[in-house]
């Protein structure tokens, strides 16, 4: 183009330079200057018919609109103060509705007083014997989710049940069901007149004393600390601080990795799947609300320890091997030993069963007799020290080549307390059902949170960021966890907690994409400046001419107007 | 008749040669089929095989995305012998499309449309080679010999277009537009040549008794070229099945340049550099570059139709996404046509050292990259943009040559006065 334009005015051009040439430039015919126009008007219908919509389709950045506020307003709780409220039935065969009301009232009273952390709280509730008897122990999800639908969740039947020969109250938790059995002596049935009775002192201190690691534990998530409970004693926040780093971070899915490892050559098998449906399915059953598990095995012959680690040392007096605790850290050979630090997406468990070589055997921990440690947020160890045989004809005893499910049975109990230790379940109640229950509300509460301030975050980044983009799904992802996690809230509310934490669960695996979304990513840094740099080099050249070509047009036609309009 | 004598004697002695050159160097066709510089990802005949091995077990063949060309060439490879093993049917066949290209420039020399038109007449007429002259150039032309060699798909397309031009400048204007029906459909570009193929057209028919009405002539020649791809297209869906499969593996590959094998062109080395947000849009950009021309050329030439069509496959040659040295020889075919704007160029020597400059670096910097390894993608890259360069200039340097000529045609007294550009 330039060299068009430019070829074409040249002889007229040097003409007007060198007036010594005898002949004046003819001057230009008007068909020579409607060519041109015609030139430079094909080239820039081409830019502004093409160019312009090509450049608006190719370059605009598709930002679906989020609501931010409302983001803005879950991080900082402003959309849901999660409230947590208990509701605990109270089952009294033997006594006199009057009298069962009049109890209840007062030990509802007692329990307010009591209460210094407003989002916790226990509601009583009367309900007669027959009923409470089906809900005991049932933690199926089956049930959960029926449960949910209709009413909250009962998380603890007291059962009031009268025994002669008593001097105060007792209570007994059963281990197996959410029922808290109290027996107390007849006599202490509070009248109605009275405002206050031993028996409802009794409860209340007793419920107490049942939820206390619960409500510090969910204090400190939604807080960040136990300072605002003065009933907490520090060791208390200590070992819910302890717990929670112990913990592995939460995931929707687990890998539970069972290894045997072994330095010799036997035992070569065990009945690792008879051990898993007896001891590991019915716990991962019960934590299905919780979390998905999978499940592998491994067996590994010929483990050796690492070169760096301590050696086992033989301590005569008990005859026994033993390992110093704080060797134990060198226990696992990383290095050697194929333990996948992850498979698939969510982190792995690892369980390590270690069958010591039969001129090592028995082999313990040297401070305590221990047989079995736990690694935090990476999984367990167990040495089993099977009995040995003699049956070797060299003479040395040897370990049997195969494990059965019996044998492998402390070992597999082990496992379990330590998952559900690794899974954050509280060390208190005795009862794993309650234990369960409030695994469940501590998860969805920081679930509630997690997803929340992911939230906070996306919103915080789209505005300090005006030039990523955000698609579409996003922007659904980001509805459907604002929607998940309202309805959460509201089941909080209404004490359907696992239905609270179903909904939390969803909230935040949609905040995670939401917030991981590749395509957003892929320009978080490319300020404007660098536009410049990527247009300018290759649009430069050709626009310079067009656009001194389009300006020298414009220029002749207000030109010729202004001569017409002169005259 | 000595001219027939003439004839016979060029296009005898161009097939001879080609024949000898593949007879006594049997390995030359393979070698050049896997030069970079003759066969793009888009006229490949290495590809072409992998289609046809597919296409002959009835599988699609545009499975595994290797096979970006036309399907009706197919069918038609399908009838040659295998040429593996029997390579000289499929030579011969190349070389007897080569002579019918060389037949087609024959025809518009002729038919003397470079020189005098209805609304031109170049000021020194006289100064011309003949047909046999120029097909003599065309087929003598290194660049046409290796990529007839090469058996590069290109050599339709070539075909098409020259057909096109040939069958316009002797009236024949259905058969134009079907000859670039094909050409179009091949590889998609050449349908930016209807609008000066068109106006050529015109120009012929006005010749005649009544000149037709403008609008609805190329309204009539619009329909005859959609009609003639659409046939192609319906045929090639016969063939293929797949509809949409054929066209995104085909005309999308050309459109959208997924493809970033090096080639002699500007695109590649630029797309390996750009950044994936703005791919798209510059993708458009270098389109439009390509397209934008059309309409200028057209306005500023519209005297001389065929010269426009020259000049575009000039720029074909330089700014199309898969350019191979084929194209290069079309524009190449037609400039001697324009013998007589010879004496108004003034960069020819430049033009014509940095074009041969770059045709003999280019291989020794490809083999410096790609297999010596002492080299990297910039020595290939900056000898591509060499070749563009001596292609660019050449191409100015036509363009104002004719822009020279018409003026002193319109001028008479200004004939061989100095001039200087500003």
């Amino acid at each position: 183009m330039a060299t068009k334009i430019g070829d074409q005015e040249s002889p007229q051009a040097s003409a007007s330079h060198q007036p010594s040439v005898k002949r004046a430039p003819p001057p230009e015919t008007p068909a020579a200057i409607q060519t041109r126009f015609r030139v430079i008007a094909a080239f820039w219908a081409v830019i502004i018919f093409l160019g312009f919509p090509i450049w608006w389709k190719t370059t605009s950045i598709y930002r679906a609109s989020l609501p931010i506020e409302e983001m803005v307003d879950w991080a900082d709780g402003k959309a849901c103060r999660p409230v947590f409220p208990l509701e605990i039935h109270l089952a009294t065969p033997s006594m006199q509705s009057l009298e069962a009301q009049h109890l209840l009232r007062t030990t509802q009273h007692a329990l307010d007083d009591l209460n210094e952390f407003a989002a916790h709280h226990l509601r009583l509730k009367l309900s007669n014997g027959s009923t409470t008897a089906t809900h005991n122990g049932e933690d199926s999800p089956e049930s959960f989710k029926y449960l949910a639908e209709e009413t909250a969740d009962t998380a603890l039947t007291v059962r009031l049940l009268p025994q002669e020969g008593l001097v105060g109250p007792r209570s007994e938790l059963q281990t197996a069901t959410t029922q808290l059995d109290i027996f107390y002596p007849p006599n202490q049935v509070p009248v109605p007149s009275s405002s206050n009775s031993p028996l409802s002192a009794f409860i209340t201190a007793e419920l107490q004393r049942l939820y206390s690691e619960e409500k510090a534990t969910i204090a400190y998530i939604l807080s960040g600390n136990t300072a605002g409970l003065d009933s907490t004693s520090p060791q208390l926040a200590e070992e819910i601080d302890r717990r929670l780093r112990r913990s592995i971070k939460y995931a929707e899915t687990y890998h539970l990795s069972f290894s045997l490892f072994t330095p010799g050559s036997e035992p070569s098998s065990w009945d690792i799947e008879a051990a898993v449906n007896e001891y590991v399915s019915p716990l991962l059953q019960a934590l299905s609300p919780i979390s998905n598990f999978t499940i592998d095995t491994q067996v590994q012959l010929y483990a050796n320890f690492a070169p760096t680690a301590p050696k086992p040392e033989y301590d005569e007096s008990e005859a026994v091997w033993t390992l110093k605790k704080e060797g134990l850290s060198a226990f696992v050979n990383a290095a050697e030993w194929p333990l996948n630090p992850s498979i698939g997406s969510g982190p792995t468990i690892n369980f390590i069963l270690y069958i010591p070589d039969p001129s090592q055997s028995p082999l313990f921990v040297k401070e305590n007799r221990a047989s079995s440690w736990m690694v935090p947020q990476w999984g367990g160890v167990f040495i089993l020290n099977p009995p040995l045989s003699h049956t070797d004809k060299q003479g040395g005893p040897s370990n049997p080549t195969h494990l059965s499910q019996d044998s492998l049975g402390p070992a597999f109990m082990t496992f379990s307390h330590q998952l559900l230790t690794l899974l954050g379940t509280p060390s208190t109640p005795t009862s794993l059902p309650l234990r369960l229950q409030t695994s469940i509300r501590i998860r969805a509460a920081s679930l509630l949170l997690s997803a929340s301030s992911t939230m906070g975050s996306l919103a915080r980044l789209t505005k300090s960021l005006p030039s990523i983009p955000i698609p579409a799904t996003v922007a659904t992802s980001v509805s459907t966890t604002l929607s998940h996690l309202s309805s959460s809230c509201a089941h909080l509310r209404e004490g359907r907690f696992s239905a609270a934490l179903a909904s939390a669960r969803v909230a935040e695996t949609e905040a995670e994409r939401s917030f991981f979304e590749k395509s957003m990513v892929g320009q978080v840094y490319f300020p404007d400046e660098h536009k410049v740099a990527v247009y300018l080099p290759l649009l430069g050249p050709i626009g310079v001419p067009l656009v001194v070509g389009l300006l020298k047009e414009l220029k002749r036609i207000a030109g010729r107007r202004k001569a017409k309009g002169a005259p | 008749m000595a001219v027939d004598r003439r004839k016979i004697a060029v296009f005898g002695a161009a097939f001879v040669l080609r024949l000898l050159l593949t007879c006594l160097f049997p390995s030359l066709p393979d070698l050049l089929t896997g030069r970079v510089e003759v066969s793009t990802p888009v006229n490949s005949f290495k590809r072409l095989q992998e289609g046809l091995f597919l296409y002959t077990r009835n599988v699609s063949p545009y499975d595994g995305g290797v096979f970006h060309q036309a399907p009706l060439l197919l069918p038609l490879f399908a009838l040659l012998p295998n040429a593996k093993s029997w390579p000289l049917p499929t030579a011969i066949f190349y070389f007897l499309v080569d002579l019918l290209n060389a037949y087609a420039l024959l025809t518009i020399s002729a038919s003397g449309q470079s020189v005098k038109s209805r609304l031109h007449s170049a000021v020194r007429k006289h100064v011309r080679w003949d047909g046999v002259s120029v097909a003599a150039w065309f087929l003598f032309n290194p660049l046409t010999i290796a990529t007839c060699l090469a058996r590069s798909t290109s050599v339709f397309t070539t075909s098409g277009i020259l057909f096109a031009v040939s069958n316009a400048v002797s009236g024949n204007t259905i058969n134009a537009m079907l000859a670039l029906g094909f050409a179009s459909y091949l590889s998609l570009y050449p349908v930016l040549l209807f609008i000066p193929l068109v106006l050529l057209c015109y120009d012929r028919r006005s010749e005649g008794s009544s000149p037709p009405n403008v609008g609805s002539f190329i309204v009539q020649h619009a329909a005859l070229l959609l009609a003639s791809v659409a046939g192609l297209l319906g045929l090639s869906c016969l063939i293929t099945g797949d509809f949409w499969e054929f066209i995104s593996a085909t005309y999308g590959f050309h459109l959208l340049v997924p493809d970033l094998t090096p080639n002699v062109g500007l695109w590649w080395y630029f797309f390996i550099e750009m950044f994936d947000s703005f791919r798209e849009f510059f993708l458009g950009v270098f389109w439009l570059h390509l397209a934008s021309y059309m309409g200028g050329l057209t306005a500023r030439f519209r005297r001389q139709p065929l010269f426009v069509v020259t000049a575009l496959l000039g720029v074909f040659a330089i700014f199309k996404p898969y350019p191979s040295i084929s194209d290069a020889s079309l524009f190449f075919a037609l400039l001697p046509l324009y013998r007589h704007l010879f004496p108004l160029m003034r960069y020819t020597f430049f033009a014509g050292s940095a074009i041969l400059y770059s045709s003999l670096l280019g291989p020794a910097f490809y083999h410096l990259w790609i297999y010596a390894g002492s080299g990297n993608a910039n020595f290939f890259y900056a000898i591509t943009l060499v070749w563009s360069l001596g292609l660019s200039i050449l191409l100015a340097d036509t363009v104002f040559a004719a822009l020279r000529d018409e003026w002193e045609q319109e001028c008479p007294g200004m004939v061989g006065a100095e001039v200087r550009q500003v």
